[in-house]
């Protein structure tokens, strides 16, 4: 049991990167992206198409990061464009909508999981320490700063800087931004390609844990849309603890007979409680602010 | 209300005379009509598999075909979409008037048409018996060992031919064929008096870390594996478990799979026909002279389609007299025994409310990124 639970938590900072992408898209631009994880996937597999060809890593890497910013920068130059007054839930469904497109494309282009499975670099593979039976690799290290660089940089960036304070008046009122000067659009689909490039680097971070063929990588938005709400999409050090929580729930529930069946379904319960929780307190704050 | 009567009776007649003309179903001077229900587009593709089967009946039909009469696949697509599946099905049986059907290959075939084929009395040779209702229904009886079959020869193969004591088993189970693969363990257990030291049954998605993990706490020799390969290894890998044996199922058998594989990890895959990856393997020449021929893929699937059509077309050649839908079900279920040399065990369709004829398992290893045949040819539980 203690075992399961600390592999599990050694995925949590995987999961947790995941969450904050979901959550800084959410505080930056206002928009819930759904085809987050599948534009990541798209520069990942760019990446790896490029390696197979005998590219240098790193050449690549810069290729596959780029090319996940243009298509995530073309995708909020859509939705400034076109989608710029409406509300939230409408620019969410475009974001599903993209994200079936862009699945589909994905699995034309890269293959399914038996034909397209890809073997990720994983220069992070190397063991670091023992814990009980489980070795910690590198990787669980390097996630779990990559999570903190993440929460605290977006942290301060948006308290400390001018041009946070711009990203959270684009974020909250687009329009009245626009009023007072801020380059509203040009921002915005800065925001989205840099969050694109993000992505990427932690999809491939996250794939020789997570999957390796392009239905796998893009699937993860359901994961890190889980994470996501453990942070109400908007607290980071929420959404650090709701990635490591998930692991060790994932490793707890794989680990107890009677559950193991149900261990897809555990994590999501717990999340569901936890939102009550928080929805309960709400109320409560509520009821005695009046 | 007589003009009602007078309709239903109009309506009755109907009936009865596309009943008597459903009765007459495939039979006289024309071409011998046979369906089949291929994944095409959807989640499921397997294109090669209806290309190879018509290029089996093209060879027949040069030669002079059956009894004078042509062959004729009718292969519909169903997208992995269940009621197009049962469309399809219908549409063959009462539209097409086909025969039977062989060299099937969808996920969703068996499981929702099994009471139409039972139900219409035709019989169906998948070319792959995709879900578990291929080897439990009456009219089906594929060419492939499927899940099952396949689980028992991989214990086997890990506790007698590789002599590991401690056997473990890791499998993603589709929900409703958890019984079938319990099943295929209490084989196996049966014939060797061996039992498990480690079974998970539910292996999710996300980090496996955690699966791998219970299998270091319960001293596994041996892992018996079916999900994704990628992550599980380099994993295992970090985890230090070079030294377990991971037995892969037959839907790892890829190309792309076997790159995945660290050089330094040690990874079998149970195989349904004989490795399609060594062409001079017994079987495999017919099939590949005849896929290079047509410019079709060299796929285990492909392999799959050549025999179906093979078996098909010898069992139709011992039919005297008309070949219609009932006499070519007839034949199927008073067929004797067909050694094909693909697979480890003969063929035969035969009665029975059940068929899993195809037992047994060939070996392959991964090697520098390929995979390696291994001496020995089947691994059949019991028999070797």
């Amino acid at each position: 049991m203690v075992n399961s639970v600390i592999a599990g938590l050694t995925s949590g900072g995987g999961y947790a990167l995941l969450g904050l992408c979901v959550v800084l898209t959410y505080r930056l631009v206002a928009v819930v992206n759904f085809a987050m994880t599948a534009v990541g996937a798209m520069g990942a597999f760019i990446m790896v198409s490029l390696t197979d060809k005998g590219w240098n890593v790193w050449a690549a890497l810069v290729v596959g990061a780029l090319s996940a910013a243009l298509l995530s920068g073309l995708l909020g130059a859509a939705l400034v464009r076109w989608f710029a007054g409406h509300r939230e839930r409408t620019k969410a469904a475009v974001t599903v909508a993209l994200f079936v497109a862009l699945s589909a494309i994905g699995l034309r282009l890269f293959g399914g999981n038996s034909t397209g499975a890809h073997r990720f670099p994983n220069p992070f593979g190397d063991p670091v320490f023992t814990v009980g039976s489980v070795v910690v690799p590198q990787s669980v290290l390097v996630s779990l700063a990559f999570a903190l660089l993440i929460t605290l940089a977006v942290g301060l960036l948006l308290t400390r800087t001018r041009i946070g304070l711009k990203l959270q008046a684009l974020s909250e009122r687009p329009s009245t931004a626009e009023v007072v000067g801020i380059p509203a659009p040009r921002l915005a689909v800065g925001v989205w390609a840099g969050v694109g490039a993000i992505t990427m680097l932690v999809i491939v971070l996250v794939a020789p844990r997570l999957g390796g063929d392009f239905g796998a990588l893009s699937g993860l938005i359901s994961t890190a849309l889980a994470v996501a709400m453990v942070g109400a999409f908007r607290s980071l050090p929420l959404t650090l603890a709701g990635g490591l929580i998930l692991g060790c729930l994932e490793g707890m529930s794989s680990s107890v007979d009677s559950i193991q069946k149900y261990q897809g379904v555990v994590p999501f319960l717990v999340i569901l409680v936890l939102l009550w929780w928080r929805s309960r307190r709400e109320v409560w704050d509520t009821a005695h602010s009046r | 209300m007589k003009r009602t009567y007078v309709s239903a009776a109009a309506v009755a007649a109907l009936t009865l005379s596309l009943t008597t003309a459903c009765n007459d179903s495939g039979g006289g001077d024309g071409p011998i009509k046979v369906g089949a229900i291929n994944g095409i587009t959807g989640l499921f593709q397997t294109p090669e598999v209806p290309k190879a089967v018509k290029a089996v009946f093209e060879e027949v039909n040069a030669a002079g075909g059956i009894g004078g009469r042509k062959l004729e696949l009718i292969s519909k697509d169903d997208a992995m979409d269940p009621s197009r599946s049962g469309q399809a099905a219908r549409e063959l049986i009462q539209s097409n008037k086909v025969v039977a059907l062989a060299g099937s290959s969808s996920a969703v075939d068996c499981g929702l048409n099994r009471a139409t084929y039972t139900k219409n009395k035709v019989v169906s040779i998948p070319a792959v018996g995709v879900d578990p209702a291929c080897f439990t229904s009456p009219n089906i009886a594929p060419v492939n060992p499927g899940p099952y079959a396949l689980t028992t020869a991989m214990l086997y193969y890990a506790s007698e031919t590789l002599k590991r004591d401690k056997v473990c088993i890791d499998y993603t189970v589709l929900p409703g064929s958890g019984g079938g693969i319990e099943g295929a363990i209490k084989k196996w257990t049966e014939i060797t008096g061996k039992t498990l030291a480690h079974k998970n049954l539910a292996v999710g998605q996300g980090d496996p870390t955690r699966y791998l993990v219970a299998d270091k706490n319960a001293g596994c020799q041996a892992v018996l594996y079916n999900a994704t390969v990628g992550p599980w290894f380099a994993q295992a890998r970090t985890q230090g478990m070079q030294k377990t044996d991971f037995i892969l199922a037959a839907n790892s058998y890829t190309d792309a799979n076997a790159k995945t594989i660290p050089p330094d990890m040690t990874a079998y895959a149970g195989t349904e026909w004989q490795p399609y990856t060594d062409p001079t393997l017994p079987g495999n020449d017919r099939w590949a002279k005849l896929v290079e021929k047509n410019g079709i893929q060299k796929t285990a699937f492909s392999q799959g389609a050549v025999m179906s059509a093979d078996i098909f077309v010898q069992v139709l050649k011992t039919i005297k007299g008309d070949i219609t839908r009932e006499s070519v079900t007839k034949a199927f279920k008073e067929m004797k025994p067909i050694n094909y040399p693909m697979v480890g065990t003969p063929y035969v369709f035969g009665p029975g409310d059940a068929h899993n004829p195809i037992q047994g398992s060939r070996f392959v290893k991964a090697d520098k990124g390929g995979w390696k045949v291994l001496p020995g040819g089947f691994t059949v539980p019991g028999k070797s």
